[in-house]
């Protein structure tokens, strides 16, 4: 079992609702984005398009970040291929954060709150399962997913552009899109193996 | 919001922007980083050529930066209370490496420099503890020569680092610090002899002009054979936001001012003038490591160069 994530760039209208849906469900902290939307603009006018890229942890066949942790924090389970942190191990070197082709880590060293006047009670009960002065990510909703749901990012999709499956099933919807549409990862030539793939726009 | 509003604009300006600069190593807490490997190079080059000369007290000061070091390098760490899990990964992990290394050269050390510097001491120069001493001495000086570059060469995300002349350029700081740092000994509390200081000042000729050409090489090669953001590295070292720190730190008074010096050009070469020479130049150290790991950008993702790449 490995799992993995189909974005079919056509489906994608960049609405923000996977950023959105993933800071609701993980209630990360300002500036902490497991899930992020870039956008960008080619052609000239009058013809001119606007592009969006949904880009995440890649949760990588052969994750450099997991190589460079010195503590053994950064670490891919073995039954379903997720690369995740065990936030007990972090000593906040950031060497992962280096490592990382994709720039999806962060780390952890801004105040939970988005406001001034403190904590909202959404923010305490969230923030509760972030230890401060760690490096954080994309852990694919782990929890999520193993009790049989789709990550928060797939699960609220308005357009149905993620498509979440096991990769290691020659029949499952991400291994047919993958082969049917031509799906590609970011940087191949990092030669990481991602396990999110793109679709065409 | 509050007082770290600032960070968070520029945090979510960072990620708008197509090369995203590296902040967390060398900006705010960060600089941390940069000293300790700054101080542990330059202690791993004194401790050699403190051995090389039987200069004591390029042995002691050797051992001296290299606690200093090891103190910036706890106080960048988010968690410094869980250092010592920093041992867990050496098998893949370059930081768990030094650290290892570190923690050889500061025991060994301090198991072979006491005897050599006080006479009533438990165990004596010449005894089996001190060269077990002196042996995890050298070993973690030699890890701590090497290591450091590697660090920045495991860091696939900032194709600046990954240059393959990294490692032998960390190397050669190290030698150029360590000759540095006997340079203003030697010439604060005297020579051993003057054919000891003429010696390390050719040394400190010789590394310096290879730290030259392998830092030009590195730069050619990044512009020439690198990818887009490990040219816009370069640039942001020549021409963009950390100019001024190459061009004044590093070139000027790491290079140019402390050749001049040695060249006798602007005064007679005395030990005053070599003490200059060794300052300017672990100072210019300084500035190339700090202007090289501010320089990194990441790997840009945007749907373009996924198309061309």
């Amino acid at each position: 079992m490995k799992w993995g994530m189909v974005i079919d760039l056509k489906r994608c209208i960049g609405c923000y609702g996977c950023q959105l849906a993933c800071k609701a469900e993980h209630g990360t902290p300002p500036g902490v984005f497991f899930a992020r939307v870039l956008k960008h603009e080619e052609g000239k006018y009058p013809t001119v398009r606007q592009l969006a890229l949904p880009v995440l942890c890649n949760h990588c066949e052969d994750p450099p970040c997991v190589e460079a942790c010195p503590t053994g924090a950064s670490f891919k389970w073995e039954d379903d291929g997720i690369v995740d942190i065990d936030h007990d191990l972090c000593v906040g070197c950031r060497s992962c954060m280096m490592a990382c082709p994709y720039t999806n880590r962060y780390f952890n060293d801004q105040p939970p709150q988005y406001y001034s006047q403190g904590m909202t009670a959404y923010e305490q009960a969230r923030s509760a399962r972030h230890e401060p002065n760690v490096v954080m990510k994309c852990n694919f909703c782990r929890d999520r997913v193993r009790s049989g749901k789709p990550p928060a990012c797939v699960a609220n999709c308005p357009t149905i552009a993620r498509v979440f499956g096991d990769l290691d099933d020659p029949v499952s919807d991400v291994s047919r899109l993958i082969k049917e549409r031509g799906g590609f990862t970011l940087h191949p030539e990092v030669g990481t193996g991602p396990s999110v793939y793109y679709l065409p726009p | 919001m509050n007082g770290m509003s600032a960070k968070y604009e520029r945090l979510i300006d960072d990620l708008r922007q197509d090369f995203r600069p590296q902040r967390e190593w060398g900006e705010g807490r960060g600089v941390f980083l940069v000293v300790g490997h700054f101080l542990v190079g330059v202690a791993a080059g004194a401790w050699l050529f403190g051995l090389l000369f039987a200069y004591l007290p390029g042995l002691l000061a050797g051992f001296v930066l290299a606690g200093l070091g090891g103190v910036a390098h706890l106080a960048f760490l988010g968690r410094p209370e869980r250092f010592w899990k920093m041992a867990r990964h050496m098998r893949t992990a370059w930081i768990s490496r030094g650290f290892a290394g570190l923690t050889l050269f500061l025991v060994g050390a301090a198991l072979y420099l006491p005897p050599l510097v006080l006479a009533a001491w438990p165990w004596s120069a010449d005894s089996t503890l001190a060269w077990i001493g002196w042996a995890m001495a050298g070993a973690g000086m030699v890890i701590l020569i090497v290591y450091m570059g590697f660090v920045y060469t495991a860091s696939k995300g900032i194709p600046f680092w990954g240059s393959p002349l990294h490692p032998v350029l960390y190397m050669t700081y190290a030698l150029r610090g360590g000759a540095a740092a006997l340079l203003v000994e030697m010439a604060v509390l005297g020579p051993p002899g003057n054919d000891v200081l003429a010696a390390l000042v050719k040394i400190w000729i010789g590394v310096t002009a290879v730290v030259i050409v392998l830092f030009a090489l590195e730069l050619q090669g990044a512009l020439a054979g690198g990818n887009v953001a490990a040219r816009r590295s370069v640039r942001e070292l020549l021409a963009g936001r950390l100019a001024l720190v190459f061009y004044g730190g590093t070139l000027l008074i790491g290079i140019l001012v402390p050749a001049a010096l040695v060249s006798g050009q602007l005064a007679p070469l005395g030990l005053g003038v070599l003490a200059l020479v060794g300052l300017c130049s672990a100072l210019g150290d300084f500035f190339m490591k700090y202007a090289t790991i501010r320089a990194g950008v990441y790997l840009p993702l945007t749907l373009r160069r996924v198309r061309s790449g």
